[in-house]
């Protein structure tokens, strides 16, 4: 099987080179047949990468220890559930799984395009086979997952063995969410591939309009959907699984992932510019391009050993490799941008400064500044050591510092520039609009104060927060009376109709209010409390309104583990809410130790129970006690982010009324004309 | 007259909430007893075991570096030494690399400045991309405005919506 995955892969490099040369030569000569052929060799490198894949987890699922990569992570007493994120616990098999994700992309964008846009299609196809060559290169030739041990005898004769056992997996990806945090955030990274490819391609090949954007939309929200889950699952993991008490710790793993997420959630808010405007030509094609160089970037980061990282499971020397590609990515868009620049000449001009055209621009502007923050902070220590020759840190309370008012910048954009019209906003308009959601704001932080939201960002959290919300739900309120009004059905279906006619509008805002949810969340760190305590049979500690008593302390064995386990009775004021079991592994495979805590979660406040270990002084269980309110709301607002990003993802229910509305006879009301319209207050979006 | 009345009252409600919301902000805060001075100073430093994570909540299990230092700066501030002369001794004992932000000295005052010179640059840029953009209007725009003056912003939204959807895959 290992023999059948090499083979696989060196296969789909051949297949790669061929699609990019013949691709190369079917865009000069334009000839059918090649340009089919290149395709079909573009399918085929996804089809062969697929089957490398499987042929790894096969290895790893049967435990053949013949294979160093299997063995170095994983072991014949790991759950089989677990064989499957040993895929990518380590380089070689990230690699691979990073072509795999990949290739699903690729492969659907090839055979959903066979037979349209065949003007941009070869070009696309070459591109996307070029980023596939790149990974193969590294899956083939630098960092193999189907490497055999070998062992030098007598005579330098070298003869491949079988270890009896591998090593085991790393603790920290023995949990569930470990099976789907990684593929998400792999499949955010490698799925802004496809609009880079097509802008790419659109500016080589010089394609006319906005085609480009209308066809790799949903691809670009589905990538940023994939890249908000993977980012919210890796704090979750952070927050349950390293039991520090928190869910965000600025590492640069952490800040790798965010900052494409940033420049792409730009890019999302900037098209419509382009969409609607012709504006932003040249903005949204850096945009495009720059995140997918913060992806690479990402990778460069997590597994080049750049910077120190907890989070960094699998680092090596590929970072030359990375970088090498990213001054190639860079070069060719640059090349294309400098020689086609002549073709992104702007349609429109700007109207007002109060118009939805400023507020996307000073929207991309403070998520850019965010992802210049945040970059500078996460390569600083490294800048500092070539410059300075001195080692120096920047931890979370530097980014803290500067992302804070940045956030809340952004969320006051986020209630703003939806209810902003385009072209111009009349003053009038402007105090309909937001006159009521500020005062709502306003009164909610005038009664948060009293009630101890005394640090001032938490505060204007509150208060903008609540603005937000309120604007949002206005412009709900507002088009589910006119559908009402007019088709005299009740209100709520009248709610639904709205939405259902133009989803990206009415999801990109639900997407907005899970935004709201996280902020509210992210708050609530204001009022963190925490305690240790050393605890025995019957031993109280108070937090906050909990009272925990630690009932027992014990031992117990697991699959392939020994845990200590301390089990606590947590009760508020006189009623017991639940049992909590903190605990700490040892697994036998590798000699490390994991942490499980445990958690009693409410929409009001979670407590956060950890065993940090025993006393060195008499052999107690230390445990590390938090009190860390709102934290669900943050993981609500996730749940609500991808729902509203897939109400946006739908195709509008009932385009058919917008045509009949435009082709309607108008009729004669008092001697003016009046044309029905589908209800849009402010354009379509 | 009496819609400038409402209009009036209305922002005067406004602007007394306000006035209210901002004086609270200016109530001092009660100071920090010990304990919480410790978590504060904490803050100010990293662990040194390479982890990445301030001191005050580095847990890794068997961490050789936290424990002691925590220690450490349970017993400076004990003493009644200042905040920053505790974070001076740590400096002192182990260089820059405790600090958990960059040294507002020489080239690491850089990291403080990078974000706002990329605000003021961008803001820069933001400027005179508007202001290029209302400067001077394309003859085929202006051809395009008056084309558009003559119909209703909403006959014109319609159409604009139409040709999205029928645009849209």
């Amino acid at each position: 099987m290992d023999l059948f995955g090499s083979f696989a892969l060196l296969l789909a490099f051949v297949c790669a080179l061929y699609a990019i040369v013949g691709g190369i030569f079917a865009v000069r000569t334009r000839n059918p047949l090649l340009v089919k052929s290149a395709r079909n060799s573009g399918m085929a490198v996804c089809i062969l990468i697929m089957m490398a894949t499987v042929s790894l987890v096969y290895l790893f699922v049967t435990d053949n220890f013949a294979i160093a990569y299997v063995v170095q992570h994983s072991s014949r007493a790991l759950p089989t559930f677990f064989k499957f994120p040993a895929l990518w616990a380590g380089q070689e098999g990230s690699l691979l799984f990073w072509s795999f994700l990949l290739s699903i992309y690729v492969f659907s964008v090839l055979w959903t395009y066979r037979s349209k846009h065949p003007e941009l299609m070869p070009f696309v196809g070459i591109i996307l086979a070029s980023v596939q060559l790149f990974f193969l290169i590294m899956n083939n030739f630098i960092a193999s997952p189907f490497k055999l041990i070998g062992q030098t005898g007598p005579g330098g004769v070298i003869s491949w063995i079988t270890q009896p056992d591998g090593h085991g997996l790393t603790p920290l990806l023995q949990y569930p969410e470990m099976i789907i945090h990684p593929p998400m955030l792999y499949s955010g990274y490698t799925g802004f591939t496809i609009p880079f490819a097509f802008a790419l391609a659109a500016l080589i090949g010089r394609y006319p309009g906005e085609k480009w954007i209308h066809l790799t939309r949903r691809w670009t929200m589905i990538a940023w959907c994939f890249q908000s889950v993977g980012i919210l699952l890796g704090a979750h993991w952070a927050y349950a699984v390293l039991g520090w008490g928190g869910y965000w710790g600025w590492d640069p793993v952490e800040n790798a992932s965010l900052m494409p997420w940033l420049t792409g959630t730009a890019f999302l808010h900037s098209v419509m510019m382009q969409e609607k405007r012709g504006m932003m030509k040249v903005w949204n094609f850096w945009l495009v391009f720059i995140t997918f160089m913060l992806c690479i970037f990402g990778t460069t980061l997590t597994r080049s050993g750049m910077v120190n990282s907890v989070h960094a499971f699998a680092q090596s020397d590929i970072g030359p490799w990375f970088l090498g590609f990213l001054g190639v990515i860079f070069a060719a868009c640059l090349l294309a941008f400098l020689k086609n620049r002549d073709y992104l000449k702007s349609d429109n001009q700007l109207d007002s400064l109060v118009s939805r055209e400023s507020s996307f621009l000073f929207n991309n502007l403070i998520l850019l500044v965010a992802c210049v923050a945040i970059l500078s902070g996460t390569i600083f220590p490294v800048l500092s050591e070539w410059f300075t020759g001195q080692k120096i840190s920047v931890g979370a309370p530097f980014f803290n510092k500067i992302n804070i008012p940045i956030g809340l910048m952004l969320l006051f954009l986020t209630g703003v520039g939806p209810l902003l019209a385009w072209r111009r906003t009349s003053l009038e308009s402007l105090k309909k609009n937001f006159g009521w959601p500020l005062l709502g704001g306003i009164v909610a932080g005038a009664i948060a104060w009293p009630l101890g939201w005394t640090d001032l960002f938490s505060l204007t959290c509150v208060v903008l927060s609540v603005f937000v919300t309120l604007t949002i739900a206005s412009e709900f309120i507002r088009g589910a009376m006119v559908i009402r009004a007019r088709s005299g059905e009740n209100f709520f279906s009248s709610l639904i109709q709205l939405t259902l006619r133009n989803t990206r509008r009415y999801g990109g805002y639900v997407v907005h209010i899970g935004i709201v949810l996280v902020f509210v969340g992210i708050s609530g760190q204001a009022f963190n409390q925490d305690k240790q305590v050393e605890m025995t049979t019957g031993t109280k500690a108070t937090i906050g309104n909990y009272t925990l008593v630690c009932q027992a302390f014990d031992s117990t064995q697991g699959p392939n583990y020994t845990s200590e386990r301390v089990s606590i009775e947590a009760d508020r004021g006189t009623q017991q809410v639940m049992m909590l079991y903190p605990e700490k592994r040892f697994y036998d495979a590798n000699q490390e130790s994991g942490t499980m805590v445990a958690i009693y979660s409410t929409l009001r406040e979670d407590l956060y129970v950890v065993y940090a270990g025993r006393s060195p002084d008499n052999d107690q269980p230390i445990i590390h006690i938090y009190l860390n309110p709102l934290v669900k709301w943050i993981w609500l607002g996730g749940v609500v982010v991808v729902l509203g990003t897939l109400l946006a993802l739908m195709p509008n229910r009932a385009p058919v009324l917008a045509i009949q509305a435009a082709s309607q006879p108008v009729t004669t009301l008092g001697g003016q004309q009046v044309i029905q319209a589908p209800v849009h207050s402010h354009g379509s979006d | 007259m009496a819609a400038t009345k409402s209009n009036s009252k209305a922002w005067l409600s406004y602007a007394a909430v306000t006035f209210l919301a901002v004086a609270s902000l200016l109530v001092p805060r009660a100071n920090a007893d010990h304990s919480d001075r410790a978590k504060v100073v904490g803050l100010r430093l990293m662990c040194m075991c390479g982890c990445n994570q301030v001191l005050i909540q580095c847990n890794h299990i068997n961490c050789p570096s936290s424990a002691p230092m925590l220690k450490e700066l349970e017993a400076h501030i004990s003493t009644g030494q200042a905040d920053d002369l505790v974070v001076q001794d740590f400096v002192q004992e182990y260089g820059d690399q405790v600090l958990s932000s960059p040294p507002n000295k020489g080239f690491n005052r850089l990291a403080v400045l990078l974000p706002g010179i990329a605000f003021v640059v961008g803001l820069g840029l933001v400027s005179l991309v508007i202001m290029q953009w209302r400067k001077q209007i394309p003859v085929a725009a202006q051809a395009r405005r008056e084309l558009q003056s003559k119909f209703s912003p909403d006959a014109m939204a319609r159409a604009r919506d139409l040709a999205n959807r029928e645009t849209e895959d």
